[in-house]
């Protein structure tokens, strides 16, 4: 009995906690004019679907399409470069690796918000400003490296140093062993963490903001911001955009949950 | 030339090839520009000199402009209070529904899982969000509170300067929640179970064991958790992007917030390094402190 209870109490908890969500989800199904009722309704009378109209009005294709460049660029260099060093992490131990595990981590915590100033008249003065989504998504990868370097680190110390003496015993490579054994078996752990970098970038706004001037090549979030401007009112037209952008991150978060869950938990304390 | 290839390919070389070109990458993006910015904060940088290799040293004429400023001691006690309430409100909260989750009962772990769905949606959507539940006149926050009695009349939560910041603050707590959640239920899993049935035993009530055991042991939890909130509140930005843009009157406006305002949008790139430089030496050392926790944990 006291664990149904406690089941009826952890729901309460949780729909209080994602009532913001919800009335996301409400006020975008909602017509104007019911929006700005007082009291508010919490349940459409007469649900609208303008979802095709904002998308089209607002020019979404292409801002979606820039975050899912930023998101992808930022996701395939991080598993190319991190990847190999996660492995290299977990495999020596010694006193280099720990200064470079050290160096990574504190590489981690700087905010993007800070380094946008050294980055942006960097990138200014060596060109890189001329492509400017390649430059988010560099500014970008060096955000999220240290965090890929970490948590897929945690994957390739669950793999036993035997299989991988076993295959150079029988006359692999390292580099051989590398792909064909070592890869292969921490592949959940790298996929999960690609995955989460990727729902990250997707949401990136500080870079893009500071380095991309022209208004075809920005991310979802600044299209977000230029809807939303200084005096808004149409807080139904937002929220359909804040819906049609969100949905897919909160479906995959909701597919990989477990998986996310566990990857974070093991990374960020280790 | 071929004992290297030899040892790239098949032997330490391998590693270190692999550690280094991580390293190598972020030594350019990270490491290069925050030495950088050091070096532009003593600098006078402007929209002219924005391009040029050498530009004229001013020595500390940049911190002292930066200290003269009238807003400065009022955005550096912003960004104290900000990061301070917003980590007790996170791990006070965090750690209840830690606990509460620890419980054994069906879907306890998936429904903990759930919280975190408002951590993976942008910041700046989230910002968004709130934004709409603050709003002065058919915000849901006002009617709530209004319905429910506990205030008389509509607060105008993001434009009124005494609230702004406190309803930023509000938005980070919720933000901040489940992440805090997650990582202090890592700590009580690794309580071993049976130091409670032998306190238990003892005669320790549930107060007790809360007091003497389950807080003593989560240490070292608590500590890393708390350096890494102190690092996180420092990174939110987008949300005073969405929320208020550090206004009205720079009433909300937090160190992070106002460094890249200085820079992108008043062009004054040398004050706003000067600010970043200060925040980032500070950032720097908590990150010490947070490397150095978990390497004893580790070693433990």
């Amino acid at each position: 009995m006291k664990r149904y209870v406690l089941l009826v109490v952890a729901l309460c908890f949780l729909a209080i906690y994602l009532f913001p969500l919800y009335w996301m989800y409400l006020t975008a199904f909602k017509p104007s004019s019911e929006t700005f009722t007082y009291p508010p309704t919490f349940w459409p009378a007469d649900p609208q679907f303008n979802f095709l109209q904002v998308f089209v009005d607002k020019k979404m294709d292409v801002y979606l399409w820039n975050s899912l460049v930023v998101a992808c660029g930022t996701t395939v260099i991080a598993a190319l470069i991190g990847t190999g060093c996660a492995y290299a992490l977990a495999r020596v131990r010694n006193v280099w690796m720990d200064v470079v595990l050290f160096l990574i981590l504190m590489m981690q915590v700087l905010p993007p918000s800070l380094m946008a100033t050294p980055i942006f008249v960097l990138f200014n003065q060596i060109g890189l400003i001329a492509t400017p989504r390649f430059a988010v998504i560099l500014a970008q990868t060096a955000k999220v490296l240290p965090l890929y370097i970490v948590l897929c680190r945690t994957s390739f110390m669950q793999i036993p140093k035997e299989l991988e003496e076993a295959a150079r015993v029988d006359g692999a490579s390292r580099i051989t062993a590398f792909f064909r054994i070592i890869v292969p078996l921490a592949r959940n752990g790298i996929l999960v963490t690609s995955v989460l970098i990727f729902l990250q970038s997707f949401g990136e706004y500080v870079y893009s903001r500071t380095l991309i001037s022209q208004e075809d090549l920005q991310t979802a979030t600044v299209g977000l911001m230029n809807f939303m401007g200084p005096n808004t009112t149409d807080w139904n037209g937002i929220m359909t955009y804040a819906v049609i952008y969100v949905t897919p991150i909160v479906l995959v978060f909701m597919l990989l949950q477990r998986k996310i869950v566990s990857g974070l938990t093991a990374g960020a304390l280790k | 030339m071929s004992a290297l290839l030899r040892s790239l390919r098949d032997g330490r070389g391998f590693d270190v090839a692999l550690a280094a070109l991580a390293l190598a990458y972020l030594l350019v993006f990270s490491a290069f520009p925050l030495i950088y910015n050091i070096a532009m904060s003593f600098q006078e940088v402007d929209m002219f000199s924005l391009g040029d290799l050498v530009r004229p040293f001013v020595g500390l004429a940049n911190y002292r402009t930066l200290f003269a400023t009238p807003e400065f001691w009022s955005i550096m006690s912003n960004t104290a209070i900000f990061v301070i309430l917003c980590i007790v409100f996170q791990l006070a909260i965090g750690f209840g529904l830690a606990l509460f989750f620890q419980q054994d009962f069906i879907g306890a772990s998936y429904l903990r899982g759930l919280f975190l769905a408002a951590w993976i949606i942008p910041a700046l959507v989230a910002g968004a969000i709130w934004k709409w539940i603050f709003a002065g006149d058919f915000g849901v926050l006002n009617y709530m509170l209004m319905s429910t009695g506990i205030i008389d009349e509509k607060i105008f939560w993001l434009s009124t300067p005494a609230i702004s910041l406190y309803s930023v603050i509000i938005a980070n707590i919720w933000l901040g929640i489940p992440f805090n959640m997650i990582l202090l239920s890592v700590g009580l899993a690794g309580i071993p179970k049976d130091m409670y049935e032998a306190a238990a035993l003892d005669g320790a009530g549930p107060w007790g064991r809360f007091w003497h055991m389950t807080l003593p042991m989560m240490r070292s939890t608590i500590g890393a958790v708390t350096c890494l909130g102190v690092i996180f509140t420092l990174q939110q930005f987008d949300l005073f992007a969405s929320l208020t843009q550090g206004g009205p009157a720079n009433s909300s406006n937090v160190a992070q917030y106002w460094s890249w305002q200085l820079s992108f949008q008043n062009y004054d790139i040398a004050t706003g390094s000067a600010v970043s430089v200060l925040m980032l030496g500070f950032v720097i050392v908590v990150a010490f402190f947070y490397v150095r926790s978990t390497r004893q944990e580790y070693q433990a």
